[in-house]
């Protein structure tokens, strides 16, 4: 009765409640803010409010440039709202796939069988870099959907290397939220890791903007290697998506060395 | 005989703590191996060294003739575990859940899952979350029998279970021996071990006391009686359990009801039972062979030889 990629396959199988709500909240940010580009970031009043603002505001939130349809959709979903989701849902599904299954006491039951931690940790990676990728690849058709009507004059070439920063984010979080859940077997410790590193990323970033001086800090940020170099706007960074990525995979690399080599919490 | 598991100086520490000092067990292939102790005495530890979910600080183990921990997965498949502690949670159906673990566990043989439900009188159709805990057991004990493994590792495999149920699952036990299947499991119930087991292992605070077959244990067990008897004064009744040589810790108390007597018979339980059988016995009560009294017997006479 065995087939390919049992865990895999199962980890998919349980979370598919959980997918939907989370493709919702995507369907329902994009929707809400991007059919109103028109009357909202191509809006002058809108820009003379912001200048009202205080700049370090307006550039601590990414809103500075709002006046095109990328840098709105930039700042309203990708860099914000999308953001918030998509790490919520990484570090949601990254600390159940282990530390969550382990403190439940299911993990033991799994383990006991045909299966090797190796296996365990690469297709539980696998099944969560899956939800996600599902996510991007669905923010990316409901923006190609608004992308004429709404006159955002977003370039398909530009909203892929958005998404894949986007999803790059996701995937760090996830990996970190993976690899801490397999050394401490603690799903508070995976939480705090993953949501944490997102967090912190952005507070550096939103330092970053604020003077040409601190601009070095970007560098430090994981928000910065996806964001600074404005894809939506510029197409793809290339160094920057290899730094996510590059994390990510080393990160599931000490996640299944550490699964590997200690005893499950009791 | 070839041995299905065994143990070398098997050691398990936890920084200070020592979970397992040591233990050496050999357990036959084809028989049923009970370990009995209290709680924390190493029997769900020495489990989880043998399926390899921890791994020992020193000593060795094998088996089925392997190394748990470097024949892993393939090993695993020859291996039914029940887990002490089941938590079985999630949305699926029971049935959903087997097909689960039937695909990361040895093969599973058609209709071998519906048979064992029915047997335990499961309802696989049932959401895994909403199963009482006994039938949350059962789930897990079905898991664990279901592709026929070499060795069934059973934790507390009773826990839960309504006595009907613990009676089935015993005979699936004793199946599971004359089918040539080597069953390792634990309880803290005496006589659990004794309707199944060939052999016990006594195992308390990390060390195996005495492993003996169950024959001998049970002629060692203790069993708490007590008598109420209508018509006989204290000295005539003293008189009469006098001549039982079994008989230990007698207590003679005038009661309401006529003389309470109280006490401990040591093995063989006949002699007391004709001893009264003259009088007018009221109330009559035989207690479970009680395991840690049994322990400390066992352990004590252990010292003295």
């Amino acid at each position: 009765m065995s087939t390919v990629l049992p865990l895999y396959r199962r980890a998919l199988g349980d979370s598919w409640r959980s997918l939907i709500a989370w493709s919702l909240g995507v369907v329902a940010a994009i929707g809400l803010y991007v059919p109103l580009f028109p009357s909202i970031g191509g809006n002058p009043d809108v820009q003379a409010l912001l200048e009202t603002l205080p700049p370090e505001l307006v550039n601590a939130i990414g809103y500075d440039s709002i006046g095109t349809g990328s840098g709105y959709v930039h700042s309203t979903f990708y860099g914000l709202i999308g953001f918030v989701l998509i790490v919520i849902a990484a570090t949601s599904w990254s600390t159940t796939a282990i530390a969550g299954d382990e403190e439940s006491g299911s993990l033991e039951l799994t383990l006991a069988h045909g299966v090797t931690r190796t296996q365990v940790v690469l297709e539980r990676t696998a099944a969560v870099l899956t939800r996600l990728l599902w996510l991007a690849v669905l923010s990316m058709l409901l923006v190609l959907a608004f992308n004429d009507s709404a006159g955002l004059e977003i370039e398909f070439g530009n909203l892929l290397a958005e998404a894949a920063a986007f999803l790059g984010l996701a995937t760090l979080s996830a990996s970190l939220g993976l690899a801490v859940g397999a050394l401490t077997g603690r799903r508070a410790y995976a939480t705090s890791a993953a949501a944490g590193i997102a967090v912190l990323g952005y507070a550096l970033n939103a330092i970053a903007n604020q003077s040409a001086d601190l601009d070095w800090l970007h560098s430090w940020s994981p928000y910065g290697w996806a964001y600074a170099e404005l894809p939506l706007q510029n197409g793809a960074d290339w160094p920057g998506l290899a730094l996510l990525y590059g994390a990510s995979v080393a990160l599931t690399a000490v996640a299944t060395l550490a699964l590997n080599r200690r005893d499950l919490s009791p | 005989m070839t041995l299905a598991l065994e143990t070398r100086a098997l050691t398990k520490r936890y920084g200070r703590r020592t979970a397992l000092h040591g233990i050496d067990l050999a357990v036959e292939s084809g028989t049923v191996f009970g370990v009995i102790g209290p709680n924390g005495a190493g029997k769900t530890t020495t489990m989880r060294l043998l399926l390899d979910i921890i791994r020992p600080t020193a000593g060795t183990a094998r088996v089925l003739g392997e190394d748990p921990r470097s024949c892993g997965a393939a090993l695993r498949r020859r291996i039914g575990f029940l887990p002490g502690e089941l938590r079985l949670e999630g949305r699926v159906t029971g049935r959903a859940l087997l097909t689960h673990y039937a695909r990361i566990s040895g093969p599973v043989a058609p209709g071998a899952i519906d048979r064992l439900a029915q047997r335990l009188d499961l309802d696989l159709s049932r959401q895994v979350r909403k199963l009482s805990k006994g039938n949350k057991q059962k789930l897990g004990i079905v898991q664990a029998f279901m592709h026929e493994p070499a060795l069934l590792v059973l934790d507390e495999p009773t826990s839960g279970l309504d006595p009907l149920v613990q009676q089935e699952f015993l005979a699936m036990v004793r199946e599971a021996r004359d089918n040539g299947q080597t069953v390792f499991l634990s309880s803290h119930v005496l006589s659990e071990i004794q309707q199944a087991a060939d052999t016990v292992a006594i195992l308390r605070a990390g060390r195996i006391i005495t492993v003996s077959d169950v024959a001998a244990l049970r002629a060692t067990a203790l069993r708490r009686v007590a008598v109420t008897i209508a018509d006989a004064t204290a000295s005539a009744l003293r008189t009469a359990l006098a001549r039982d040589a079994h008989l230990a810790e007698l207590t003679i108390t005038e009661g309401a009801g006529g003389l309470s007597v109280h006490g401990t018979v040591e093995g063989d339980i006949d002699p007391f039972v004709k001893a009264i059988a003259g009088f007018r016995v009221t109330d009559l009560r035989v207690e479970e062979p009680d395991l840690e009294e049994s322990v400390i017997g066992l352990y004590a006479r252990e010292i003295g030889e």
